[in-house]
């Protein structure tokens, strides 16, 4: 039936949204994670992406998340010389996270959550409102 | 995904049922002794809702037992519900209009 068809495509689409909570959270909790030494580097930005794929039993295409790529931009560097992985200069590479641009993927991830939902709320009012006809 | 389309199974089962040229085929005595009577559909969509209403309670105790995905949850006892909610109403539909029937003086 179509509308558990629909159901079940946005469940998935929940599933990868959750995923992509799971690495915008992992990057807001790793915003100040420094390198441990002067060598070595910080915690590194990760990306999570989405792929698009047939499912063969709803005959229909889900989204999955797909592999969580690593953002491969600058670290930012901080002059702080009292740091234990300060460089010869004093500097200190710190992870290349804002948490600005994290807190809106976050809100992207909420809405697109809720929109999923919607879509199931809708689609169990559609089948319960026809089922209503039966009952009258 | 478990059986999403029990109520449209049910539907056709039901259709085959009342469908006109079935009983100018095999006759009315036919069509109840054929397998395909009221209490036939009805036990074959209780056991189809079983299966769903089972794999609802397999993702229930997964997620309390913090191993499934808690859509997977909802999806689940959706779907069953959905089914539930189907076959109830197709039930309480046919036995009104058995009802009806009955009432008719004769």
């Amino acid at each position: 039936m179509d509308f558990l068809k629909s159901i079940a495509i946005a469940a998935s689409g929940l599933r990868a949204q959750a995923g992509r909570m799971r690495v915008i959270s992992e990057n807001l909790a790793n915003a100040d994670t420094a390198a441990s030494s002067a060598g070595v580097e910080p915690y590194r930005r990760r990306v999570a992406t989405f792929k698009s794929e047939v499912d063969r039993a709803l005959d229909a295409q889900i989204v999955s998340l797909g592999r969580v790529a690593t953002d491969p931009s600058e670290f930012r560097v901080k002059n702080e010389p009292g740091h234990p992985a300060a460089d010869q200069n004093g500097n200190v590479k710190y992870p290349n996270v804002n948490p600005l641009v994290e807190m809106t993927d976050l809100r992207e991830a909420q809405r697109s959550y809720e929109a999923n939902i919607n879509v199931i709320s809708a689609s169990r009012r559609m089948i319960q409102r026809t089922l209503e006809i039966l009952k009258s | 995904m478990a059986t999403p389309s029990i109520a449209a199974n049910a539907y056709a089962t039901l259709a085959k049922l009342t469908d006109p040229s079935a009983l100018t085929k095999g006759g009315a005595g036919q069509a109840l002794g054929g397998g395909s009577s009221f209490g036939d559909m009805l036990k074959d969509a209780v056991e189809a809702i079983n299966k769903t209403t089972r794999n609802s309670d397999i993702q229930t105790q997964a997620a309390a037992a913090g191993k499934a995905n808690i859509v997977d949850v909802v999806t689940a006892v959706a779907e069953s519900e959905v089914a539930i909610d189907a076959l109830v109403s197709v039930r309480d539909k046919v036995i009104s209009a058995y009802e009806e029937i009955m009432k008719m003086p004769i």
